[in-house]
């Protein structure tokens, strides 16, 4: 993805320009949903990434490009996150809502699916630090010094985090069967 | 590799618990700091300095030996997996998106037909005054023909810079104090004059046009600040988005420390093509 195209993008839907700004919302929808579905949840992600662009309108006009726009966004995003995760503990619990693509616990599956599965769990059972860090540079494929500017760390601290969730995800993964890894996270 | 790149003498204790002061001695890291290497090199984020001490630590530690394969592992297991995809948010999302500014746009035009106006009452002056001299009441070198081709001047050049400024909206800021002093010198004079009977209620009036652009220039202008504010060192912390861009971490309050650049390039470049795959 051309971060180039994205700002350039973004700084014309500042000015105005509608079609500039559906281009931005395009460019950079799926990282941001993705992001939101592991700091948050799946069931929320889409309206996490509604209310993610929202306030990014809302603020594009102090947008100066100097860091990249879609530096810029994915930290709205983490922002809007971690709302939403202040305002879930707030309210009393309430049942996890059960995303198209969960797995029923106890299902047998083989293979990669089984294990992507039980990878998920376990990068959705790591600490949120570490989490953040591990989804910024793995999934979503930013730069250590992209994802220094999105959390608002220096970059050996995301050195350390991505290599202790790496840590804990070959733990998680070298349990001897996939099922036991994915049973301890319901 | 870059063998440019000095070799650095380890002031980052603090990022880098568990790494010893001394690196050249080689086989000097521990796991932790070992691993931590590992991970950095499986995302090309390693740093070629520690490339040695960490072969050396490998050859004597076959946990980080096993570690470094299974770390290796997960990294493909996480690359490789399916790339779970979000719903389509642009037609949910468009409304939030900033509209054109209506009303910056009618006050440039209106502003252009200010400037145009000025330069028709600079150039009927003009037209008007040529030639007319009689060389009678002279005031400060010059006879009243000539202090009128001054004052046609200085409305023709009014008018241009409205007229410009509609245009180059960049530059209007920069006009705004020329403007300002010229208004409210002529502002007070023709109270005076106008008190005292040195002049018609007319003439008066029509340095209106002259008030009109000024006040349509502020507001272009500040229309233009708001849209697009140009350089700024830092975004700031504001209450309603808390959007913070390339602030200090707030944990700690310490600087962001210089990146390291080192493989940056090559390593983006790797990631990139990564992505697109």
């Amino acid at each position: 993805m051309d971060d180039a195209v994205i700002t350039a993008a973004a700084l014309a839907a500042r000015d105005g320009d509608r079609a500039a700004a559906a281009r931005f919302v395009e460019l950079t929808q799926q990282q941001v949903w993705r992001l939101l579905a592991h700091l948050a949840d799946r069931g929320s992600a889409a309206d996490l990434a509604q209310e993610t662009y929202e306030r990014a309108f809302g603020a594009l006009r102090r947008y100066r490009a100097e860091s990249p726009a879609r530096t810029w966004l994915l930290a709205i995003a983490r922002h809007v996150a971690a709302d939403h995760l202040r305002r879930r503990a707030r309210r009393p619990v309430a049942p996890a809502p059960v995303a198209d693509a969960d797995e029923p616990v106890g299902v047998v599956r083989s293979g990669d699916v089984a294990e992507g599965i039980a990878l998920r769990l376990a990068v959705d059972a790591l600490t949120a630090d570490r989490r953040e860090a591990f989804v910024l540079t793995q999934l979503l494929g930013l730069g250590y010094a992209e994802a220094a500017e999105v959390l608002g760390c220096p970059v050996g601290t995301i050195r350390s985090r991505v290599a202790r969730a790496r840590a804990d995800l070959v733990d998680a993964l070298e349990q001897p069967s996939a099922g036991e890894a994915a049973t301890r996270e319901p | 590799m870059n063998p440019d790149r000095p070799r650095r003498v380890v002031p980052l204790a603090g990022n880098r618990r568990g790494l010893p002061d001394d690196l050249t001695g080689m086989g000097l890291l521990d796991c932790a700091a070992c691993r931590e290497e590992l991970s950095a090199e499986l995302d090309g984020e390693g740093d070629p300095a520690l490339r040695y001490a960490v072969a050396a630590h490998l050859t004597g530690c076959p946990a980080c030996t096993h570690w470094r394969e299974q770390a290796a592992v997960v990294t493909r297991l996480t690359r490789t997996g399916p790339a779970e995809a979000g719903p389509d948010l642009v037609a949910r999302v468009l409304p939030a998106a900033p509209r054109p500014s209506r009303r910056r746009a009618a006050a440039r035009l209106a502003l252009a037909a200010v400037g145009v106006v000025q330069i028709l009452l600079g150039v009927a002056a003009l037209v008007g005054l040529i030639g007319h001299g009689d060389g009678s009441a002279m005031l400060g070198g010059a006879d009243m023909a000539h202090m009128g081709h001054e004052t046609a001047a200085w409305n023709l050049a009014l008018g241009a810079a409205f007229l410009a400024g509609a245009w180059w909206t960049r530059h209007l800021a920069g006009l705004l104090p020329v403007l300002g002093v010229f208004i409210v010198a002529l502002a007070v004079l023709s109270g005076l004059d106008l008190a005292a009977g040195r002049v018609e209620p007319d003439r008066v009036a029509s340095h209106g046009v002259l008030l009109v652009g000024f006040v349509l220039a502020v507001a272009v202008a500040r229309g233009r600040a708001r849209h697009d504010p140009g350089p700024a060192p830092r975004a700031v912390r504001t209450p309603d988005d808390a959007v913070v861009v390339d602030t200090p971490p707030a944990e700690t309050g310490r600087p962001v420390p210089p990146r390291r650049n080192g493989l940056g390039p090559v390593a983006r470049e790797r990631r990139r093509g990564r992505e697109v795959a």
